[in-house]
C-alpha cells in the first residue's frame, strides 16, 4: 500500500466520521451488553453454504458466525482478522499467514493452519462458486501450527482484498466433513461472534452470542434476529415502528421522510455496483463500436438518478465499471462533463448514420443499408435489482428518441439468470440489464472475469462476449503487477480502453442506504453491499425512551 | 345425503390424479437441467450426475412419472433442494398458519357482509344502503397491499396499537385477518344485499308480516336462509380466493405461512417445495368445494332429494 492509497483512505475515513457527527460521537460512548438485536434484511438466502452462493444477503447473514482471514473496512482498506499477519515472497507467488492462536470453531475444533488450508484446498478441488476470483492458485499448505502459506502460478496482486470476500471465510472443516454440503447450506459453523441456533429458510435466522470468542469481551449483543422482509415499504414502517432495530434497502423515496424522524438514522453511501446494459457483440449491429457509443450517448442518466432514484439512490458514473473506493479507480469524465458518455442525443445520432443507421423510410425507426429495421430486445428482471424495471423502461424511451426499437423482455430472476449464462451461440439476449458490483473493492475481478476474452460466458462473466488484445494484456498485467504506481497505471489503461470500445452500455452507480434506530450503535455500512453489525450494542436507556420493550 | 359425500369424495381421487400429473409435468417443463439446478452455480459434473443418478433423472420419462406417483400416493412429496427437510416436514405447519389466517379472514368478511348486506338491504335505496354500497365498491377496488399498507400505517404506526409483523399474540393476527378479509367483506356484503332485497320482496316475506312476525325474525330467519344459497356458492369461492390471496398478505405481514413458502420456493427454485405448496393449496381448495356441496344440501333439502 502506498502513500497516496493510504493517504486516500484516510481522507474517506476522515469524511465518514465528519458526515457521520453525532453518530460517531454516540459511538465512542462505553457500549452496553445486553439485548437481541432485530435486523430486517431484503431477501432471501438461496444457502448458508458460502462455497455456492455469493449472494450479498446470504454474506451479511454468515458474517455473525464465520470470519475471514482479513476483513474490509468502511474505507475500502483491509485489516486483519483471522491472519495475524502475512508476508509474501518477492515473486509475489507465495503468501505466508500467521494465524491467531487459542481460537475455535462453534463446533469445538480447532481453527488452525490444517483448517485454513482444507478450506482453500476444498474450494479449489470442488470449484466452489468462488474460485475464480482465486485465479491462478495452486494450493493451501500448513506450515505450522498457526501458518499457513498459499501459492499461485502467478503473482497476484489482489489476493489480500479478495481474502476479504465475505464467501471465502473459513468454515468448520469438522462439520463440513461430517455432515456434507447440503448440510451447510442451512448451517454455517465458523468461529465468528455469534452461533446459529434458529434458521427458518426465508423467515428468520437467529445467532446467539458466542461465549468463547477469541476477542475478549466481544460481542456485546446477547443475540441477532435477522427477519426477512421483502416489501421495502413493511421494512419502512417495522423501523419506525421500533419492531426492527435496523433495515437495510430502504425505498429512496422514503429516505427523505424517515431522516425527519429523530429516532431514526439513515446512511447512504455509494455502492461499487454499476448498472450497465451488455449488449451482445454477436449481434451484427452491436458488434459496431459507433453503435455502441451512440447507445451511451443516448442514455440520459441524470434523468434516471432522479426520476427512478430519487436522487439518491444512485450517482452518476465517473468511470467505466469501477466506483470511488475501487482500488485504482480515476475520475475518467472529461472536462465539463457530469458522466462518462453524458447524454448527447445529436451526437448519438450522428454516431448512427456513421454506423449505416439512418431512418430512411421517416417510421421514426433506423434501418440499416439493406433497409432492415434496428429492433433489439432487452432482457431485464423486474425487482431483481432495485429500479431495474423502471431503468429498463426509460431506456426503452432513449433508444426510441434514437430510433432503435426496444422489446423489453421480463423474467423472473432464476429464468433469468439461466438466459444470461450461456454461451455466444446460445445466448438469446440482444441487451440485458445488468449490474456490476465489485465486493472486493479491486478491480482484479472486473478485469478477470467481466472484459477478458477468456471470460466468455459461460466461462466466466463477459456476457457481451466482447474482445479486445489490449484490455486482455492491461489485466493480466494488472493481475500479476508488484508495483503499486505501475498497477494503478494499467488500470486506468484498462478504464481509457474501455471507454474508447463502449463494450456495455455505462449506467448509474447503485447508492446503499442503511436505516436504524438511533439507540443502535457500533453498526456499519460497506460500500461493497455488507452492512456489518456483529460489535454493535444498544443503548438501553436510549430505548426505554423511545418505548422499545422486547 | 350419504351417496351426495361418497360420490364427492370419489371426485376427489380422480382431481388429485391430475394435480399430480400437472405437478410432474411443472418440473419437467420448466427449462433448465433439474440435476443442475439442485446442484448449484459451479457444481462439478461429477456432483451434477451424482444427483441426476440419485434422483432418477437419469430414468426414461414414464418411469420418473410412475415412481413420483407412486411416492406421492404414500405422502412422499420429495425433500427440499436446501433445508433436505421432506416438503411435507416444511409445508404442514404453513398450512396451519395460512388456514388460521384464512379462516379467521372469512369469518370476519362473513360477520361483516351478513350484518352490512342485511341491513343495507332493510334500508334500501337509502342514505346507509347508500353509504354501505359506497364502502363495499371501495372495499372491492382496493387491492390488498394497499389495504395492508394503510391498515400499517394508520393502526401501527400513527396509532401505534398493532403489531406489523409475525404471529405471537392475538394482536397480531387482526390487520393481517382485517387485510385479508375486507375484499371478500365487501364482494360478500354486495351479494348479501342483492339476494336479501330480493328475497325482501317474495310472497311469503309479506306473509310473516302480515302476520305480525317482528322485523328481526323476517329478516334474519325467514329472508335470510332462502337468501343464504347463492351466498354459501360465493363463500367458498371466496375461501379459494383467500388462500390465494394470503400469498400477498403474508408477504406484508411477515406472516410464516404455505404462500410465502412458496413464492420464497419460486425465488429459489426449490421446485419439491412449489410443488408441495401448489399441491396442497389444490386440495385445500378441492376439499373446501366439497364442505360447500355439503352446506349446500343442508341448506336446500332439494338437493338433498336429487
Amino acid at each position: 500500500m502506498n502513500l497516496r492509497r493510504i493517504l486516500s483512505a484516510a481522507a474517506a475515513a476522515l469524511s465518514v466520521c465528519v458526515l457521520a457527527g453525532g453518530i460517531a460521537l454516540a459511538q465512542d460512548a462505553k457500549p452496553q451488553y445486553g439485548g437481541e438485536l432485530v435486523y430486517a434484511q431484503a431477501g432471501e438466502q438461496f444457502s448458508l453454504f458460502p462455497g455456492r452462493n455469493l449472494d450479498s444477503g446470504a454474506q451479511d447473514v454468515w458474517l455473525y458466525a464465520c470470519e475471514n482471514l482479513v476483513e474490509m473496512n468502511e474505507d475500502g482498506s483491509v485489516s486483519p482478522l483471522l491472519a495475524k499477519s502475512w508476508t509474501v515472497s518477492t515473486d509475489r507467488k507465495k503468501f505466508i499467514f500467521e494465524l491467531q492462536q487459542g481460537v475455535k470453531f462453534h463446533d469445538g475444533s480447532a481453527f488452525d493452519a490444517e483448517a485454513v488450508a482444507f478450506v482453500f484446498n476444498e474450494a479449489k478441488a470442488k470449484k466452489f462458486i468462488y474460485s475464480n476470483i482465486l485465479e491462478g492458485f495452486e494450493a493451501a499448505k500448513a506450515e505450522g501450527q498457526h501458518s499457513v502459506s498459499m501459492t499461485f502460478t502467478s503473482p497476484f496482486a489482489a489476493l489480500i482484498p479478495n481474502l476479504a470476500y465475505r464467501p471465502l471465510c473459513i468454515f468448520s472443516p469438522t462439520a463440513y466433513k461430517k455432515n456434507g454440503e447440503q448440510w451447510m447450506a442451512t448451517n454455517i459453523v465458523g468461529t465468528g461472534p455469534f452461533i446459529q441456533k434458529e434458521f427458518s429458510k426465508g423467515e428468520h435466522i437467529r445467532f446467539v452470542k458466542n461465549p468463547d470468542y477469541w476477542q475478549k469481551g466481544k460481542p456485546y449483543l446477547d443475540a441477532v434476529k435477522i427477519i426477512n422482509v421483502p416489501d421495502p415499504a413493511v421494512r419502512s414502517a417495522l423501523l419506525e415502528k421500533g419492531e426492527i432495530d435496523r433495515t437495510v434497502r430502504l425505498n429512496d423515496f422514503d429516505l427523505a421522510r424517515l431522516e425527519k424522524n429523530k429516532d431514526v438514522k439513515i446512511r447512504v453511501v455509494p455502492s461499487t455496483r454499476q448498472y450497465y446494459i451488455a449488449l451482445n457483440h454477436m449481434v451484427p449491429a452491436l458488434a459496431h463500436v459507433n453503435v455502441r457509443k451512440a447507445f451511451n450517448y443516448a442514455m440520459d442518466k441524470a434523468g434516471i438518478v432522479k426520476s427512478v432514484f430519487a436522487d439518491r439512490g444512485a450517482i452518476l458514473a465517473k468511470a467505466p465499471t469501477l466506483s470511488e473506493g475501487v482500488y485504482g479507480y480515476a475520475d475518467m469524465r472529461n472536462p465539463g462533463e457530469d458522466t462518462i458518455f453524458p447524454f448527447n442525443l445529436a451526437r448519438a445520432k450522428e454516431l448512427m448514420k456513421n454506423a449505416g443507421y439512418e431512418d430512411r423510410n421517416k417510421d421514426g425507426i433506423v434501418e440499416d443499408v439493406k433497409g432492415a429495421k434496428l429492433a433489439l430486445n432487452l432482457f431485464t428482471r423486474r425487482g431483481g435489482t432495485q429500479g431495474d424495471f423502471q431503468v429498463a423502461q426509460l431506456i426503452q424511451t432513449f433508444l426510441k428518441d434514437l430510433g432503435v426499437e426496444v422489446r423489453i423482455q421480463v423474467l423472473e430472476s432464476a429464468a433469468f439468470g439461466d438466459a444470461i449464462k450461456l454461451g455466444p451461440t446460445d445466448a438469446k439476449y440482444d441487451m440485458a440489464l445488468l449490474s456490476w458490483g465489485i465486493p472486493t473493492a479491486d478491480p482484479d475481478e472486473p478485469m478477470m472475469l467481466f472484459t477478458l476474452t477468456q471470460a466468455w460466458k459461460p466461462v466466466g462473466s463477459n456476457r457481451m462476449f466482447y474482445s479486445s488484445e489490449e484490455v486482455d494484456r492491461l489485466s493480466m498485467l494488472a493481475h500479476s503487477e508488484i508495483d503499486d504506481a505501475k498497477r494503478k497505471g494499467y488500470v486506468k489503461q484498462w478504464m481509457g480502453e474501455l471507454l474508447r470500445d463502449a463494450p456495455v452500455v455505462y449506467l448509474p452507480v447503485l447508492a446503499l442506504n442503511l436505516g436504524s434506530r438511533s439507540y443502535l450503535h457500533g453498526d456499519r455500512i460497506l460500500s461493497v453491499d455488507n452492512y456489518p453489525a456483529p460489535f454493535a450494542w444498544l443503548d438501553k436507556d436510549e430505548m426505554k425512551k423511545q418505548n422499545i420493550r422486547r | 345425503m350419504i351417496r351426495l359425500i361418497v360420490g364427492r369424495l370419489l371426485f376427489m381421487v380422480p382431481a388429485a390424479f391430475l394435480l399430480v400429473s400437472f405437478l410432474f409435468a411443472l418440473f419437467h417443463l420448466i427449462p433448465g437441467d433439474p440435476a443442475v439446478m439442485l446442484a448449484g452455480d459451479n457444481a462439478p459434473r461429477s456432483v451434477v450426475e451424482g444427483i441426476r443418478e440419485a434422483y432418477g433423472f437419469d430414468q426414461p420419462l414414464h418411469i420418473q412419472y410412475g415412481r413420483y406417483i407412486a411416492k406421492v400416493f404414500q405422502g412422499d412429496l420429495g425433500i427440499s433442494n436446501y433445508t433436505r427437510d421432506p416438503v411435507v416436514n416444511s409445508v404442514i405447519p404453513r398450512i396451519i398458519n395460512t388456514a388460521q389466517l384464512a379462516f379467521l379472514s372469512m369469518l370476519f368478511a362473513m360477520v361483516v357482509s351478513l350484518l352490512l348486506g342485511c341491513v343495507s338491504a332493510m334500508y334500501w335505496n337509502r342514505p346507509l344502503d347508500k353509504f354501505v354500497t359506497v364502502v363495499s365498491l371501495l372495499g372491492i377496488c382496493t387491492p390488498v397491499f394497499v389495504t395492508g399498507l394503510l391498515g400499517i400505517y394508520f393502526f401501527s404506526i400513527y396509532l401505534g396499537w398493532l403489531p406489523i409483523s409475525g404471529m405471537s399474540s392475538w394482536r397480531h393476527f387482526i390487520l393481517p385477518v382485517i387485510t385479508l378479509g375486507s375484499f371478500q367483506a365487501a364482494v360478500l356484503t354486495r351479494m348479501v344485499r342483492s339476494c336479501m332485497v330480493d328475497a325482501l320482496g317474495k310472497d311469503y316475506i309479506t306473509t310473516a308480516r302480515a302476520k305480525g312476525a317482528p322485523e328481526f325474525l323476517v329478516v334474519f330467519k325467514h329472508a335470510l336462509r332462502n337468501a343464504l344459497l347463492p351466498i354459501v356458492t360465493l363463500f367458498g369461492l371466496g375461501l379459494g380466493h383467500t388462500l390465494g390471496g394470503s400469498v400477498v398478505t403474508e408477504t406484508i405481514f411477515n406472516w410464516p405461512g404455505l404462500g410465502r413458502l412458496m413464492v420464497n420456493s419460486i425465488l429459489t427454485r426449490d421446485l419439491p417445495i412449489t410443488q408441495g405448496s401448489i399441491f396442497f393449496f389444490a386440495m385445500i381448495f378441492i376439499l373446501v368445494n366439497l364442505l360447500v356441496d355439503l352446506v349446500y344440501a343442508w341448506v336446500d333439502p332439494r338437493i338433498r332429494y336429487d
